[in-house]
């Protein structure tokens, strides 16, 4: 014998979703094996007379009674994670059926324990906080967090931390509030804005942060929960997102820079220490005209591009590779982080501005070295300042771009007037300038005493 | 909660009855689900002030009580009486009323080709009373809806679904069926014919659900009303269908 399920009578909805006949199909009570598909109107449930069942069925009702169902939400859902958003309507679910009652003690299918072991054993911090979200209030909480404690005792403050701010945020809406599906400006029923938006969003950013293991660190990872709380540092670069937007139009070339190379042979001998210095005795100079490079813009912050010194580096370097980049503090893909100035003949005909943050300062080198060609000179603009994700200084992200300053003898200039002239000088900046780039300056400095 | 009215929504059955029969149609076919008031609405949409006649099919109706049939007055004396099918066609002054057929898949024999005969079209629909000999034929504002709660319409004479030019599925009540429902229950009442039959709530259960659980009480009303099959599900969906 099988239970009766009734999501026709599950109405009142105010966003436009017409009352329609549903197909339920059989589910079960374990993870992952019922669910509500809005769209299609497909109920997945389990069909058991046992209290869990009815009580998943709950959830899944709950579900078509207050989740959204339209794709388009005008991008108001661009800059959380979609994982963030999916447990966080759980817990507004999981909320919302409790208060009608049901026990939620029963959500449980027994796999929590190793399921959160397993994640802690991968070292997956995000999907701990996302999954807590999904089991908080549950009966499967408890063996959740104990999960992770017996892998990972150091990330427990942090998830207990965002567990309080969770139920802080969900104790202070009304069901009514929680549960309210007229549509706000946004498009958005307001009950999944006012909840379920809002905690994606602080989930969004403590899922990138690191995990805070220090007295001080959980102190600001417990105010990046707050509202207006500054983003917890993350301790790694964001990942590139290149604005694909960006029309390119070919560029009159211009005779580009002519240097002086060492040779073997040649009309004046220009270099005759290298007769004892050089194995191969290339003491003669012989001029080569240079049209190439790679050019590396941080357009964080202050650090605006000036269009006119980008020509005038054009006009020396018509075959450089000019990248802009910075990164919005936070973002998670949905806002471009790095264009492409100028290739090898072609110029964008924009400039794009800058999304306050560095952010990808290390990401955008690796990805400048890549290209390289036959030891090109690679300039780099910049303040000398490296930030993560969430645009906080990181002592282990600068001495990393430090380092690779160094391997590679990138130029560092701070303006980008100065770039032309870094490309055909063929000197990295002494170790005099280096006090003049920051934190950055500060590392190549200590890495140099060393 | 608030109540919407989705007669008004574009795709509402009822809207597409209402818009048909002010369109002028004067054959409609009802069909769909038991309780949701396609009978009361072929009794009453668009009929103005002219009575309407109904007449229920079963196995065992014949061609007399549709168009009528002699009855003894006294003694050797026999007094033709017209059936409702006739008293529709004449209507109020010979202008024609309304003809409500309910059940039609249920008639046979006879009855169903008399019924063929009455729902002809107006030019070649006409019949002979016996006692007067007149020729009666359907007045201009004669229309006749027909109803049945069979899903497919195949299930209906192929000869008298043709007589039908629109068929529209009833899938939900009429607002104005809801009106002393509780408010609470009037959206989920609306909704509950459109599931499959095996978990169709209709339109007389929720009224009385709402009678008895002012006395009983909400978990003893629906057992009674619902069955205990049903009781717990229809109960835990209204719930949350009232969250708010």
């Amino acid at each position: 014998m099988t239970a009766l399920v009734h999501p026709e009578l599950v109405t009142g909805r105010e966003d436009g979703f017409t009352d329609a006949p549903w197909t339920v199909t059989p589910g079960s009570t374990r993870r992952g094996e019922a669910s509500c598909n809005l769209t299609e109107r497909i109920l997945e449930v389990p069909l058991g007379l046992d209290a869990t069942s009815r009580v998943v069925r709950a959830h899944e009702l709950m579900h078509a009674r207050v989740s959204p169902h339209r794709i388009e939400h005008y991008g108001a859902l661009d800059e959380m994670a979609p994982r963030a958003l999916e447990c966080a309507e759980e817990l507004r679910i999981n909320t919302l059926i409790a208060r009608l009652d049901f026990d939620v003690a029963l959500l449980r299918d027994g796999s929590e324990k190793n399921g959160a072991r397993r994640i802690a054993e991968s070292g997956d911090w995000s999907e701990a906080i996302c999954f807590l979200m999904a089991v908080l209030g549950t009966g499967g909480e408890k063996d959740f967090l104990a999960g992770i404690r017996s892998i990972e005792p150091s990330w427990m403050s942090g998830l207990r931390a965002v567990r309080k701010r969770a139920l802080a945020l969900m104790n202070g809406l009304s069901s009514s509030a929680l549960g309210a599906t007229r549509l706000n400006d946004e498009a958005l029923p307001s009950g999944y804005a006012d909840a379920t938006v809002v905690l994606a969003r602080i989930v969004t950013q403590s899922m990138a942060a690191r995990p805070p293991t220090t007295p001080e660190a959980l102190r600001s990872f417990r105010r990046s929960l707050e509202p207006g709380g500054r983003r917890p540092p993350t301790g790694r670069f964001a990942s590139l997102h290149f604005d694909d937007t960006l029309v390119m139009s070919p560029r009159p070339r211009s005779a580009g820079v002519r240097r002086a190379r060492a040779s073997t042979s040649g009309p004046t001998m220009r270099y005759p220490s290298r007769l004892l210095t050089d194995d191969q005795k290339r003491a003669f100079a012989r001029r080569a005209s240079f049209h190439g490079g790679l050019v590396i813009i941080d357009q964080s912050g202050s650090m605006d591009i000036d269009e006119a010194s980008l020509s005038s580096l054009l006009r020396r370097a018509p075959d450089a590779l000019v990248v802009g980049y910075s990164h919005r503090p936070g973002d998670v893909g949905a806002t471009p982080n790095v264009w492409i100035l100028a290739e090898r003949g072609s110029v964008a005909t924009r400039v794009p501005s800058g999304n306050i943050g560095n952010g990808v300062d290390g990401a955008v080198l690796e990805w400048a070295l890549a290209r390289r060609r036959n030891g090109e000179p690679i300039v780099w603009v910049t303040d000398g300042q490296v930030t993560d994700s969430h645009d906080h200084p990181d002592d282990t992200l600068t001495l990393q771009c430090a380092e690779l300053v160094r391997r590679h003898r990138i130029r560092l200039v701070k303006e980008l007037t100065d770039a032309g002239r870094a490309l055909s000088v063929g000197r990295t900046v002494g170790r005099p300038q280096w006090s003049h780039y920051g934190r950055l300056g500060r590392k190549l400095t200590e890495m140099k005493a060393f | 909660m608030t109540f919407i009215d989705r007669t008004e929504e574009p795709n509402s059955c009822w809207r597409d009855l209402a818009d048909v029969l002010s369109a002028g149609i004067s054959r409609v076919l009802l069909y769909g689900p038991s309780g949701t008031g396609k009978t009361y609405a072929a009794l009453h949409h668009g009929v103005g002030n002219v009575a309407s006649e109904r007449l229920v099919c079963t196995e065992d109706l014949t061609s007399g009580e549709i168009t009528g049939t002699w009855m003894p007055v006294g003694e050797n004396r026999w007094e033709w009486r017209e059936g409702p099918a006739i008293r529709a066609w004449r209507g109020t002054s010979g202008l024609g009323g309304r003809l409500v057929v309910d059940e039609v898949d249920r008639a046979s024999g006879d009855a169903l080709s008399t019924l063929l005969a009455v729902t002809d079209s107006p030019e070649s629909a006409r019949w002979r009373n016996p006692e007067t000999s007149e020729w009666v034929r359907p007045g201009p504002q004669f229309s006749v809806v027909m109803t049945t709660n069979v899903e497919d319409l195949d299930d209906i004479a192929p000869s008298l679904r043709d007589r039908f030019p629109v068929s529209i599925r009833i899938d939900r009540p009429h607002v104005t069926a809801l009106s002393s429902l509780s408010a609470d229950l009037r959206a989920p009442a609306l909704a509950g014919s459109l599931g499959p039959a095996s978990r169709r709530v209709s339109l007389r259960s929720f009224y009385a659900f709402d009678e008895l659980r002012r006395h009983l009480g909400p978990t003893r009303a629906a057992q009674l009303v619902f069955g205990d099959d049903a009781a717990t599900s229809v109960l835990d969906a209204l719930a949350i269908a009232a969250i708010t």
